[in-house]
């Protein structure tokens, strides 16, 4: 038996924001949006009402993923209740904001 | 922490030929082994020995006995990965009562699907109390409103309950075990009646010589969810009557990381394991900007595979990312199941790898005859799936239910000691899947060299991403736009790359503007999304076309699709007026 275990972690986006003492709703909310560019349906730029699931072309694995990079980033864990509740841009925001500040 | 012995320093390996779990987990107690929980960084966060769940099993039963819960009354767990899920299941066993292993929220916005869900296994199962994670305590306190269930709430509601000095009351041989929610639709759920005497004749198929051939010094990890049965029977009960350890990756963290799913197996020296082929497939994805130092996959002997249609090509992509990694292509299993045989029915040769079965795409779809061409593009390539177990006949009969020779497709039936009893308190449902002891799987398929290859199923049930999908879930959520009535939605899937599937919606609807059609087709794909967590292609078909019947005034899906891919539905089947002639 191992008496250590120091697991090689593969995935993990080890990006500085997750150290960064503090971001705004703001940076939140543009790093959200520039997620979800690539899913645009049509010229509207992607904004804080933004319905995720509806008003975009991205599947239910293409929006765990981008939940997942978010974890990452900021080092939180959206529990799995709340994701289920989350529709729009603003909501998943205050989201990882409220999350990042409980830590 | 310590994670949990690979092997047992003095007790004797055992390897299945117990009466019933109890008498498993019992044997198993007396070692050290256990099972381990990992996050998704590969830091170990929960650990047991079998001997430390079975004490925290007894204390819940005696709270669950002592609270006047009577014999064979029904416990609803929602099945994370999670210490609880092991202590309140193996807790129901020694308690006399029937576990209800449920699944977890789809995803982002899939709250009132949820709610819906838990509000019809609640009802199916007629659970007298329900335990969820921390998380999901306040949905399940939500959806058990107004239902039979007297207890619910988190894992701290439970241990609430006083540990009365009272008899355990195990269920033992012949005697019911849990309800494993998994086949039908979830507006309708089927829980399969698991007894005792099934479940230990399966698993001793499952991890005897003509399966996993599980040994002492067996190691296994697994990511598969504990409400499915692959998860549930495969790995952790079958294990256990291994006396094996298990390493645990939840689902939910695999979907994230699959690539944790591989570094566990290396760190921990692992030699069994399991996936559905999209498990294989996001993992070799995923790998593509990963680098693979330090990964050593030269340990797993097994990898089986096993949950949907089997695709060649993705485990051959899986096999070249990952043979530098010293993964070895002789690993794969193939393998094939179902919850109403307790999980297994036939596996391929160990150490033999998979085998493909390449034929004509026209012949097999029109003629049922399964004809060996060479590769091409109106070909399609199988796996085979390998031996049925022993003591499990299996036969592949036609329509008229004479049994088929080689090469001939048809609809496999099986039976043996391994076969449920029935679907719990669904008498229509258990004499429609059984026959004269026979169990109609509702799969087709057709026998080469022995080996079983299953080539769909016979029930029109779509499989995503290894997500089984009814039909009739989809078309009854569409029907409800206001706009459309019943039996103007057809659902089926089609076969995109790679032998995956892909979900088309027909609405028999054709609004006169070209605003109201693309609000309709949104509205219903948004529905599908919300319904089953799936994309989906949303054709419209002018109602004066009509979706197409069966003669006794059924919807026709296999008509719809045939229709749908000869093209006769673009534009909604409104053809250009044909010139005269």
């Amino acid at each position: 038996m191992r008496a250590s275990h120091k697991f090689k972690v593969y995935e993990f986006a080890d990006e500085a924001m997750s150290d960064a003492p503090s971001v705004s709703r703001d940076e939140v909310r543009a790093d959200i949006c520039r997620r979800l560019d690539p899913f645009r349906t049509d010229a509207r730029p992607i904004t804080g009402a933004t319905v995720i699931t509806k008003d975009l072309n991205i599947d239910s694995l293409a929006v765990m993923d981008m939940v997942m990079e978010l974890e990452d980033t900021y080092d939180i864990s959206i529990p799995l209740n709340v994701v289920a509740e989350i529709h729009t841009v603003d909501e998943l925001t205050d989201t990882v904001l409220k999350i990042r500040g409980e830590r | 922490m310590t994670p949990t012995a690979t092997a047992n320093t003095t007790l004797p390996y055992r390897r299945a030929g117990f009466a019933s779990v109890p008498e498993m987990l019992d044997y198993a107690a007396r070692g050290q082994t256990g099972v381990n929980f990992f996050d998704p960084r590969g830091r170990l966060t929960a650990t047991m020995t079998w001997g430390e769940l079975r004490e925290r099993a007894h204390v819940f039963a005696r709270r669950l006995i002592g609270a006047g819960f009577a014999r064979g009354e029904r416990l609803l767990i929602t099945a994370d990965t999670w210490p609880g899920f092991m202590v309140s299941f193996f807790g129901a066993q020694y308690a006399g009562l029937l576990p209800v292993p449920v699944s977890l929220p789809a995803g982002l916005g899939g709250k009132d699907a949820y709610l819906d869900q838990l509000r019809r296994q609640l009802a199916a199962s007629g659970a007298v109390a329900a335990l969820a994670t921390d998380e999901l305590a306040g949905y399940l306190t939500t959806a058990a409103e107004g239902s039979a269930a007297r207890l619910v709430g988190a894992m701290s509601t439970f241990e609430a309950l006083p540990e009365k000095p009272v008899d355990l009351r195990p269920w033992g041989a012949g005697e019911r075990c849990y309800l494993q929610f998994s086949s039908g639709s979830t507006r309708f759920p089927l829980g399969v009646d698991i007894r005792q005497d099934a479940l230990m004749a399966n698993i001793a198929g499952q991890i005897g010589d003509h399966g996993l051939a599980i040994g002492p010094r067996d190691h296994v990890t697994s990511w598969l969810p504990l409400y499915h049965d692959m998860g549930l029977i495969g790995f952790m009960l079958a294990p256990m009557a291994a006396q094996r350890s298990i390493d645990y990756l939840s689902a939910r963290d695999f979907a994230r990381r699959p690539m944790q799913w591989l570094s566990l197996i290396s760190q921990r020296r692992s030699s069994i394991t399991y996936s559905p082929s999209f498990g294989y497939d996001l993992t070799t994805r995923r790998a593509q900007t990963q680098s693979l130092d330090g990964l050593d996959l030269s340990c797993v002997r097994i990898a089986g595979i096993g949950g949907d249609m089997i695709q060649p090509s993705v485990l051959a992509r899986f096999a070249a990312r990952f043979g530098p990694a010293g993964f070895d292509t002789g690993a794969f299993m193939p393998s094939y199941g179902m919850a109403e045989v307790c999980l297994a029915l036939s596996f391929g040769r160990r150490g033999d790898g998979f085998h493909v079965d390449t034929v004509d795409r026209q012949q097999l779809s029109e003629d049922r005859v399964a004809r060996a061409v060479a590769p091409s593009e109106s070909s399609r390539a199988f796996v085979l799936c390998g031996l049925p177990l022993p003591e499990h006949p299996v036969e592949i009969r036609d329509e008229a239910g004479a049994v088929l020779p080689e090469r001939r497709v048809g609809r496999i039936f099986a039976k043996g000691p391994s076969i449920m009893a029935g679907y719990f308190e669904a008498p229509e449902a258990s004499a429609e899947a059984l026959k004269d002891g026979w169990l109609d799987t509702g799969d087709l398929g057709y026998w080469l060299d022995g080996q079983l290859v299953v080539t769909g199923r016979a029930k029109d049930l779509i499989i995503v991403n290894g997500r089984n999908i009814w039909p009739q879930d989809i078309e009854w959520s569409v029907e409800e736009l206001p706009q459309l009535r019943r039996g103007d939605v057809c659902a089926f899937s089609i076969d995109a790359e790679d032998g995956a599937e892909s979900i088309v919606v027909v609405v028999n609807a054709w609004p006169a503007q070209e605003e109201a059609r693309t609000a309709l087709i949104g509205a219903a794909q948004q529905i599908v999304k919300e319904t089953v967590g799936v994309d989906c292609v949303v054709q419209l078909l002018s109602p004066s076309i009509g979706l197409p019947m069966t003669s006794s005034g059924k919807l026709s899906r296999s008509r719809a699709r045939t229709r749908y891919l000869a093209g006769e539905y673009a534009n909604g089947g409104r053809r250009p007026v044909p010139a005269a002639t």
